[in-house]
């Protein structure tokens, strides 16, 4: 179906390639996943594939068969009008992010008629609209009729996905290419997505070319795999085959870093009860006209109660917009809770005064999720770390904060002349050490890690993960730990809290909720998460936390 | 501390980054030069001899002549050098800087006291006479405001028509040397440009800065007060300043500051909400820092380099009001500019194109290198339009 051979991929002006000799085949009907974490150039791929790359690229060498319609190309030798053909009519492509991917200022019908207009000419307009509500059916887009004529703003981010695949599929392709097509979208979603992929697959008898970077999708929905590491194929064969048994030592240790593979952590004992939160409201209020009176509420957090204990670790776990990163602002009081109290060692956080407000902060620490915007650009990392101590008065002299600052940086495994340098100069898992240590230098009894690993590679995240769960043991921490990685939850956290529109639908111990939830919605959740060893037999060995 | 070797700040990116663009260092290197013609005016076009040796041995006409304002730019030029080639913190050797031009100030008014009546003709006259065995003469020979009376029947002439006297770029309608007056005219140009600007930078920034952290009522006072500012015409306002109070440079620059800060203050709120939502900001507050730090540390600094690219653009229309005002007649009286002159070119029935080509080429250079700069520093400063030129994509990098 598509064969590519030998794709070498470089930047003008530079020798050393991007993708280097990537060779691979993919059959009819089949679905062939591609993975690798960032920069390894599976997108890259996928792009030189479609022939879209940046004007920064040299035409990449090599060869892309195609063959279909009784003939054989390779894509890389067509001229330009030949290949605008190809697109859409024999390659559909759908990409990451549904918010961004859709022209806001045509309705749905009308973007998915163009592609129709443009391969299908012979299709008169009754036609067109006829074929366009057929593909929006097919990809269980509720009451297409109506959604035709609507705007992609008033779709839901999952919506929007599948009006993506109408219009990848209204000319019906051979091959479908899905850039990371879940990756923006919360799990249950996730799950429906690949589910209507793999039908559509079945029933039109198409291939697909899925890049992702998640394991999980691959035993899950892939028939075969190939591994991407630094512009190289490590490895290809079976998905599942891969998953259960790699060859290759990189695909190895991605596997071995999985939260589920990552060695299991030793029990802590429970301590006394550092934070109790009861009744905790946050309501935003809709504001309308001139004077701009609140109308109604928008309730983001809604009457939520748990307590935290030291060196316990607690999961909030909910899918976007479910109000898990208000409730850790809130408990921050970086957003002012409409109600109820959190009380600090029997402190009531919220009768506090501005100044002894201040003063309390260092014991409650936060951890943002997007490295990119957590450290200021504009400071080194040794101002980023003594400053806070300064403000709170930890050690006596500036000589002795960096000295402070150098040990923390050691328990976050970075090298000591990191502190004088900028954030810009750090990757982003180094930056997420970085504020775990912006975090550590308070010397906090609670921190907020507000999904700490979401940005990064899996790799990368298991680095964090054995850090965070070190730390934990070390100093006595209380994580309160946001996320919607289930794989994260089950290694990490020792109780968990399911949150869905700002309420809460369940809190237990993590193994007990997650062997028998008792809430419909946290069963839905659970069956919705792809999981590699569901899938390849390897349930006994997992690690639970 | 200072053994380990530094990377490179933000802001140090930022310019060498602005630097790899050609209209930048065009733009600098204009502004630049303009600065130092500004500075050293009178020592470049003085009807003044630089120094004289007569009988009672030598002197210096144009020392004597020197005024408190030509001697506190001189000294702050000086002192500027001075501490931009000495270390320490950048912030700190500034207010050095401020405080030693203070100093400058008081002290060249209290002692700089040229002649109240300045005589120009006494030089040529006594040189004539041969009283002087060695004069020195500054390259263009001719005050600002030296109408060459002992010539008599000057008036407009163009560019190098007479015989006796060399005028590169020819005379105005009171017979002065047209290249003298643009030379001391970029004093004005410059200081309404970086003046106005501040003022108006100063309060858009602080009003701005208070409506962004603070949002609610304060930003709701705060934009009805930016949009009652914005709709006051400013060219108007001035004229009915300049029909009320008389001419001043003062009040112009004043005026200028004072209705312009409305867009700085968009500018800044419109970045402090921004940056309130960033999580490094959200940090800062969690990790309990005083109030100040996070504005003027974390949140200023970060938000400053659109407000600097508004403010480039700020001083070349500064310029453009100024050189306006001049042109319609309501600028300074005697003090040279560069739109007054231009007034001239269209003034007597004949046009006369050497008093248009020279000062609206300068006020048309200026305002052209303040917008390349300000141009350079904006792609500089948004990394969407760098991508495509130096750095590879992010995603093939990443």
């Amino acid at each position: 179906m598509l064969r590519v051979r030998d794709l070498t991929i470089r930047l003008r002006h530079q020798d050393q390639p991007l993708v280097e000799g990537v060779s691979f085949a993919i059959e009819r009907g089949e679905l062939f996943c591609l993975v690798g974490e960032s920069g390894s150039g599976k997108s890259l791929t996928a792009l030189a594939i479609m022939r879209i790359l940046d004007r920064d690229f040299a035409p990449p060498s090599g060869q892309v068969w195609l063959k279909g319609r009784g003939q054989t190309q390779d894509l890389l030798t067509l001229d330009e009008p030949a290949m605008e053909r190809v697109r859409g009519d024999r390659i559909g492509m759908i990409f990451q992010e549904p918010m961004t991917s859709l022209n806001p200022v045509w309705t749905v019908g009308q973007q998915i008629m163009e592609v129709l207009r443009l391969h299908r000419p012979e299709l008169d307009a009754e036609a067109a609209r006829r074929r366009t509500l057929e593909v929006l059916g097919e990809v269980q887009l509720p009451d297409p009729e109506r959604r035709f004529d609507e705007f992609p703003h008033k779709l839901s981010g999952g919506q929007r996905q599948r009006v993506m695949i109408a219009m990848a599929l209204v000319a019906e392709p051979d091959l479908l290419i899905a850039d990371e097509p879940t990756t923006a979208l919360d799990v249950t979603i996730q799950a429906e997505i690949l589910k209507l992929i793999d039908r559509l697959r079945e029933k039109n008898g198409m291939s697909v070319l899925l890049i992702t970077h998640d394991f999980g999708v691959v035993a899950q929905v892939g028939d075969r795999v190939a591994v991407m590491h630094r512009g190289r194929l490590v490895e290809q064969g079976g998905a599942r085959a891969t998953v259960a048994a790699p060859q290759h030592e990189y695909t190895r240790q991605l596997i071995r870093a999985l939260p589920e593979n990552l060695p299991p952590l030793a029990s802590v004992q429970r301590g006394d009860r550092v934070l109790e939160v009861s009744g905790l409201r946050v309501y935003f209020p809709v504001l309308k006209g001139l004077l701009r009176r609140p109308v109604d509420h928008i309730r983001a957090v809604d009457d939520v109660s748990f307590d935290l204990a030291a060196g316990e670790v607690l999961a909030v776990v909910g899918e976007s917009g479910c109000g898990k990163t208000t409730l850790g602002r809130a408990i921050l009081r970086l957003i002012e809770p409409t109600g109820g109290s959190v009380r600090y060692h029997d402190q009531a956080m919220e009768k506090l005064g501005r100044e002894e407000l201040r003063r309390i902060r260092r014991r409650l620490q936060v951890v943002f999720q997007d490295p990119a915007s957590s450290l200021n650009p504009r400071l080194t990392i040794l101002t980023t770390l003594t400053e806070p101590m300064a403000a709170h008065g930890i050690g006596a002299d500036s000589e002795e904060r960096v000295e402070r600052a150098l040990r923390v940086l050691e328990q976050v495994a970075l090298p000591a002349d990191s502190l004088w340098r900028y954030p810009h100069e750090f990757s982003g898992g180094q930056r997420q050490r970085i504020g775990i240590a912006r975090a550590l230098v308070l010397d906090p009894d609670i921190i907020v890690c507000d999904e700490v690993t979401s940005a990064l590679d899996v790799s990368v995240q298991a680095e964090i993960l054995q850090i965070l769960a070190r730390l934990r043991v070390e100093r006595k921490l209380a994580l309160l730990f946001i996320t919607h990685n289930m794989g994260v939850v089950e290694y990490l956290s020792d109780r968990m809290l399911v949150m869905k529109d700002g309420r809460m639908e369940e809190i237990g111990a993590t193994a007990e909720v997650i062997a028998r939830p008792r809430a419909d919605y946290t069963r839905h959740l659970l069956s919705a998460v792809p999981r590699v060893a569901d899938h390849v037999g390897r349930a006994a060995d997992s690690g639970h936390g | 501390m200072t053994e380990h070797p530094r990377s490179l700040s933000w802001s140090r990116r930022i310019l060498s980054e602005m630097l790899l663009r050609w209209g930048a260092r065009l733009g600098l290197i204009w502004i630049v030069l303009l600065t130092l013609v500004a500075v050293f005016a009178p020592l470049l076009a003085n009807t003044h001899p630089l120094l004289v040796q007569s009988a009672d041995g030598w002197h210096s006409p144009m020392l004597t002549h020197l005024t408190p304002a030509d001697a506190t730019l001189l000294g702050a030029f000086f002192l500027a050098l001075i501490v931009l080639l000495s270390p320490g913190a950048r912030l700190l050797r500034f207010l050095l800087w401020l405080v030693g031009l203070v100093l400058i100030g008081v002290v060249s008014l209290a002692l700089v006291s040229p002649p109240a009546l300045v005589v120009y003709e006494q030089y040529r006259e006594a040189e004539a006479m041969g009283e002087y065995q060695r004069v020195i003469r500054a390259p263009i020979p001719y005050s600002a405001k030296d109408y060459l009376r002992d010539y008599a029947d000057t008036g407009l002439e163009s560019p190098r028509s007479s015989a006796e006297r060399l005028h590169w770029f020819g005379t105005d309608e009171n017979g002065a040397d047209v290249l003298s007056r643009m030379i001391h005219a970029t004093r004005i140009a410059l200081s309404i440009g970086f003046i106005a600007t501040g003022i108006a930078l100063v309060i858009g920034v602080i009003l701005g800065g208070l409506m962004g952290y603070f949002s609610g009522i304060v930003d709701i006072i705060g934009m009805r007060l930016v949009e009652i500012f914005e709709a006051i015409p400013t060219l108007f306002l001035l004229l009915t300043f300049v029909a009320f109070f008389g001419r001043s440079l003062y009040l112009m620059m004043l005026i200028i500051g004072l209705t312009s800060w409305s867009g700085y203050a968009r500018y800044v709120r419109a970045e402090f909400l921004r940056l309130r939502q960033q999580d490094f900001v959200q940090g800062a507050i969690a990790s309990g820092l005083p109030l100040p730090s996070i504005l003027f540390r974390h949140m200023l600094p970060n938000g400053m380099a659109p407000i600097l690219v508004a403010a480039s653009f700020g001083v070349a229309s500064a310029i453009l009001a100024e050189a306006t005002l001049s042109f319609l007649g309501l600028g300074l009286v005697d003090d040279p500019s560069w739109g007054q002159m231009l007034n001239q070119a269209v003034q007597s029935s004949t046009f006369n194109w050497w008093m248009a080509v020279f000062p609206g080429g300068a006020i048309f250079l200026t305002v052209f290198a303040y917008n390349l700069i300000g141009e350079a520093l904006r792609d500089a400063v948004d990394p969407h339009s760098r991508s495509g030129r130096s750095a590879p994509p992010a995603k093939a990098t990443a």
